[in-house]
């Protein structure tokens, strides 16, 4: 199935926490330049989703019979811009036995930085839930083995996110 | 040795323990096994056949730090790293030497101001003898290298104190 099937199949079923789709589109033209201009949308079309039911969310995608997402490729966050106020969660998952991808987005406000864990649907989605946890943050709760994976255990702050500061020094060693 | 010369029989010959000790060393600096990073790769070739470091005697790559002289810092340290190339380095026999090879382990590189948890050079855990410059460093610079440390070694000495400059 295409975006637009997978989109209206998981409408069709009601899937729990579906917000809406975004799909690419091209720079609308007209007379508009520079800061007014709209720069349209690269990239995948993705649906959107409540990030506090991701989990029921997710198993629909995995268990349904006409979209077996089996794999979930990537988990990860971004923070976009400094002034706003959400991190977007971003997902992908495949289906081989279907031959179909799909594109998941959730925003997650700043200021209440916690969402469920994925794990119990995709167990891969350990190691990239403990990556988002150490460089943004996010507390997933209900994961299995919360540890930092790739900073060193004392390591403070969040590197990732727009508002870091960069350490002055670790351990006694200069960062300057 | 002119007095020396010929004072003895055949197959007896007279030299410096300086010289004799500092021949042996330089003709024989065994590195560690040892890459992080894409340095490594450029390491590796220069192990190979056709850059063929054993020339310089520096071919025996060893899988211990207790049994090399020669740590080839080859590629980005950050301080998770840092820790362990410092223990490393601290199990190394002396007299031991240090190659900080391309611009990543000189100076921290492209990761120089936002690589957050890259150490700015890896000479701030561990002496350094030779800078590489190079990013990576062509293997011909390696060699470079390693001639300029086998210089360093053959000025040095154990019998007598290095001459004092003003």
């Amino acid at each position: 199935m295409n975006f637009e099937g997978i989109h209206d199949r998981l409408r069709v079923i009601r899937v729990p926490g579906l917000l809406g789709a975004d799909l690419p589109r091209p720079p609308i033209p007209g007379e508009k330049h520079g800061k007014d201009k709209d720069p349209g949308r690269s990239g995948d079309p993705f649906v959107l989703v409540d990030p506090q039911r991701i989990v029921e969310f997710l198993h629909v995608c995995r268990d349904e019979d006409r979209l077996r997402f089996e794999v979930l490729v990537d988990l990860t966050a971004t923070d976009p811009k400094a002034e706003d106020p959400n991190l977007w969660i971003g997902m992908n998952l495949l289906s081989i036995e279907r031959r179909q991808r799909l594109a998941i987005k959730a925003l997650l406000p700043k200021s209440e930085l916690r969402m469920p864990s994925s794990t119990s649907i995709y167990r891969a989605a350990q190691w990239h839930e403990r990556e988002c946890a150490e460089m943004f943050g996010i507390t997933f709760i209900g994961h299995p083995d919360p540890r930092h994976i790739l900073l060193p255990d004392d390591w403070v702050g969040f590197p990732l996110r727009k508002d870091y500061v960069f350490p002055k020094e670790y351990h006694g060693i200069s960062c300057e | 040795m002119g007095q020396l010369e010929h004072q003895f029989e055949e197959n007896v010959l007279t030299t410096r323990i300086d010289w004799l000790l500092n021949w042996a060393r330089l003709n024989s600096i065994w590195p560690m096994t040892f890459g992080l990073a894409c340095c490594a790769i450029e390491m590796m070739a220069v192990g190979a056949a056709h850059h063929d470091i054993d020339r310089f005697g520096a071919g025996a790559f060893r899988a211990s730090p207790r049994q090399a002289d020669l740590m080839i810092v080859a590629g980005t340290v950050n301080f998770k790293m840092g820790e362990r190339v410092k223990r490393l380095y601290d199990q190394m026999p002396s007299p031991k030497y240090v190659i900080a090879m391309g611009a990543c382990a000189t100076g921290g590189g492209p990761y120089f101001k936002f690589g957050y948890t890259v150490m700015k050079g890896v000479d701030r855990c561990v002496p350094v003898d030779v800078y590489i410059a190079g990013c990576p460093p062509r293997p011909e610079a390696l060699l470079e290298g390693l001639m300029k440390l086998q210089e360093k070694i053959r000025r040095s000495s154990v019998v007598r104190k290095p001459a004092r400059t003003a």
